[in-house]
């Protein structure tokens, strides 16, 4: 037997009722996003000129590739730092990856208001390097491709495990010859969101007028790098719970503390890092208005501080559901941060205020649905998900498929 | 087969990481080489205390570049008949603002202050916005060394970040059109006559044209700034001892004269340090690449530890099988 658990497909009716209030959400927001492209983006969105990225950049891209970095984090674990335990949860968490990216920039072009003119981006002579969007634009398009090209693992093995003989031997040669180049596309898993996850941070540099002084950093673009790692790490957590109480996903305590402690040192690097730049840029006296910065100000480093102590606690170490607040928190404090620098800590001048608008939050929250959906449907054809189940698991490996078409 | 068909995706992989190292180096170069010195530069010099408010230049403004009426100010109001816009918006590029503090008051006239270092022309990806003649792109018919901050709609994705990036709040986006543009002065160089030598050949501002009172002019850059010290020095009490845009980000090539009593801030400029917004994000974006250094060492080091650590793995899954 290899050491290692396998993941199996979980199979199950597709079309079950949790999927249609998907997919319905997903339908509403559907239609917000081609009325838009009838009647342009002010009549669906709150945006104005001075905030002209409401929340479908600050959440739908910036926050959910911030959790998509699920895929980074465990990446970085398993295979740099040869952690071969962590394996069982690295396809669930590219495939999370996979999804919140490829929805990320799909957010990104309903939010263009000239995207037919996106077709130059290709031409690599015209681009402008100074452009950090540039750089988040090209890295992000480059990352999705690596994440689904790490997807396919899971579903060669599910054809290889296949009854037709035809896709089962295709499954197996094909899953064998990509697991020969999986090292150097996982190389390139590893550069892409080093680069645009600091970029991502790096973006709101130049608005140094407009980002209120106790976000505005040098800082921005490692605060940004540290903090995906951190709500990465959450979100294998909180997703293996989720995956638990649904379908029995293999859950290892002790590994997951192991896992946390790395987590609660990225949280309180991330407060040192913040708290020391305010202090030492002499920012101290920003923190006397007692206004919504003082108020988010304060959240957010609870929201750091809170997990990272909890997580060095032999108590939440032990204890599943503490655990899983603990992650789920890490995940809030990356994205609060993350909100609070692109729009609430943001502030376009006199006269300027936003709140989402109905259309906005719907296309949001319908993003959001597909993304669901979509995990759902492919853990249930495909083998990504490692089932606590000794008895009836396929034996369909990482790297090998031994008995392929057994089941 | 299957070999070469591994080390054709290993070239891929090699290749990827190559080109994307070669565009980080010329990021960097390209930061470090963007001259500041543009002894051509045109520009504006606004001085408050000549405007009267009359709003001409507005009008011609519009007239000039075939925009919209726009009565957002006066909208629900009997007084909707005429064209006044509340602010720039996707329909005007030019406003006359008045502050007015008890027996203080100025008026403020707005538009782009084609910034010397533009945060618009930073940021933006593919170049739409640009310097008249200069970036990445090589654009037909445009000067060299004007200064002018120019919109490419060809190449423009309607990202916005211009609007996110600009300390002065002036490009402005057509909201309601589903195939907007972005909309700011551009000095009215499409209004530059050929013929003419000097500022005039290169762009023609039609609200400097048509002000009764000459409270904005429109000329070289440099001389606007001696025109400008030289108002102040012959008349203190009257002006405000510095000339905004001078040195505020990095400089801008309009320039504003204000009343000794009224502050910039006062009439909507916003305080800004001398070096532009733009250098500092480019210079804390570009350091840690090295020149593109760091992606390769980084992807090389990550290919070399995965492979090896494949490796080990399999020998000891073979391993444990073999028992
Ligand atoms: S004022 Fe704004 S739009 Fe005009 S050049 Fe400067 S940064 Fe660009
Ligand atoms: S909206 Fe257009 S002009 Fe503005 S930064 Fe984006 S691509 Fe450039």
């Amino acid at each position: 037997m290899s050491a290692h658990a396998h993941p199996k497909a979980i199979g199950g009716k597709l079309l079950d009722p949790t999927m249609k209030i998907l997919l319905g959400l997903f339908g509403i927001a559907a239609v917000v996003m081609v009325y838009r492209f009838f009647t342009g983006i002010g009549p669906v969105s709150n945006m104005t000129d001075g905030y002209a990225w409401g929340i479908w950049e600050p959440i739908n891209v910036v926050v959910f590739t911030g959790i998509g970095a699920g895929a980074y984090s465990v990446g970085l674990l398993c295979y740099l730092l040869n952690k071969g335990k962590y394996h069982p949860y690295v396809r669930p968490a590219v495939l999370v990856g996979a999804i919140a990216y490829s929805l990320g920039g799909s957010s990104i072009v309903i939010a263009l208001g000239r995207y037919w003119n996106a077709y130059w981006l290709p031409a690599v002579p015209i681009w402008n390097l100074n452009s950090v969007l540039l750089e988040v634009a090209v890295c992000v398009i480059s990352y999705v491709l690596v994440l689904w090209v790490e997807v396919l693992p899971a579903v060669l093995d599910g054809a290889a495990s296949s009854k037709s003989p035809g896709w089962s031997r295709f499954g197996a040669k094909w899953g064998q010859r990509l697991s020969k180049a999986m090292p150097f596309v996982i190389a390139l898993a590893v550069v892409l969101p080093t680069m645009h996850q600091s970029s991502l941070g790096g973006l709101m540099l130049i608005a140094t007028t407009k980002v209120d002084p106790l976000w505005h950093t040098w800082a921005l673009p490692l605060l940004a790098l540290i903090s995906c790692l951190s709500m990465g790490y959450g979100t294998v957590v909180v997703l293996t719970n989720i995956l638990g109480m649904t379908w029995k996903a293999k859950y290892d305590q002790a590994l997951f503390a192991d896992m946390s402690k790395v987590n609660g040192g990225l949280l309180f690097l991330f407060s040192a890092i913040r708290l020391g730049d305010i202090v030492v840029q002499g920012k101290l006296h920003y923190l006397g208005r007692l206004d919504h910065h003082l108020f988010f100000f304060v959240l957010e480093m609870a929201l750091f501080l809170v997990p990272a102590f909890m997580f060095f606690s032999p108590k939440v170490q032990q204890n599943r559901g503490r655990l899983f607040a603990a992650a789920l928190m890490a995940i809030a404090a990356g994205a609060l941060w993350r909100v609070d620098a692109y729009l609430t800590c943001y502030n376009a001048g006199e006269g300027w205020e936003y709140f989402p608008s109905m259309g906005e939050t719907i296309v949001t929250i319908g993003m959001a649905a597909i993304g669901i959906a979509v995990f759902i449907f492919v853990s249930r054809l495909f083998p990504v998900v490692v089932v606590d189940d000794a008895h009836r698991h396929s034996n369909v490996g990482a790297d090998q498929v031994r008995s392929a078409a057994s089941r | 087969m299957r070999i070469s068909r591994r080390s054709l995706l290993k070239g891929a992989a090699a290749a990827g990481a190559a080109g994307a190292v070669t565009a980080l180096a010329g990021k960097a170069e390209a930061s470090e080489h963007e001259s500041k010195h543009r002894p051509d530069a045109v520009g504006m010099l606004y001085d408050s205390t000549l405007c009267v408010g009359c709003r001409a230049c507005v009008t011609k403004c519009k007239e000039a570049n075939q925009l919209p009426v726009d009565q957002s100010a006066m909208q629900g109001t009997e007084k909707a008949v005429y064209d006044a816009p509340s602010d720039l918006n996707g329909q005007t590029k030019n406003i006359i603002k008045v502050f007015k503090d008890g027996e203080r008051f100025a008026f403020m006239k707005q538009q782009c202050m084609h910034c010397v270092e533009p945060s618009c022309v930073s940021v933006c990806m593919m170049g739409a916005l640009h310097k008249e003649g200069e970036g990445t792109r090589s654009f037909e018919g445009e000067n060299k060394g004007t200064g002018i901050v120019v919109y490419d709609k060809y190449t423009c994705v309607g990202c916005r970040y211009c609007q996110i990036a600009c300390s002065f709040n002036v490009p402005k986006f057509e909201w309601f059109d589903p195939l907007p543009r972005i909309v700011k002065c551009e000095l009215c160089k499409h209004r530059a006559d050929k013929n003419k030598t000097g500022p005039l050949a290169v762009a023609n501002p039609a609200c400097c044209e048509v002000c009764p009172r000459e409270a904005v002019i429109y000329g070289k850059r440099e001389e606007l700034l001696a025109i400008a010290k030289k108002r102040i020095a012959a008349d203190p009490k009257r002006y405000n001892a510095k000339v905004y845009g001078e040195k505020e980000g990095g400089g801008t090539q309009v320039l504003y004269l204000a009343p000794a009593s009224v502050s910039f801030q006062e009439l909507g400029l916003p305080e800004l340090p001398e070096h532009s917004a733009a250098s500092f994000s480019e210079h804390v974006s570009h350091t840690p690449y090295l020149h593109g250094v760091t992606p390769i060492a980084l992807y090389a080091t990550a290919a070399f530890l995965i492979h090896r650590n494949k490796k080990k793995e399999e020998e000891a899954e073979h391993h444990e099988e073999g028992k």
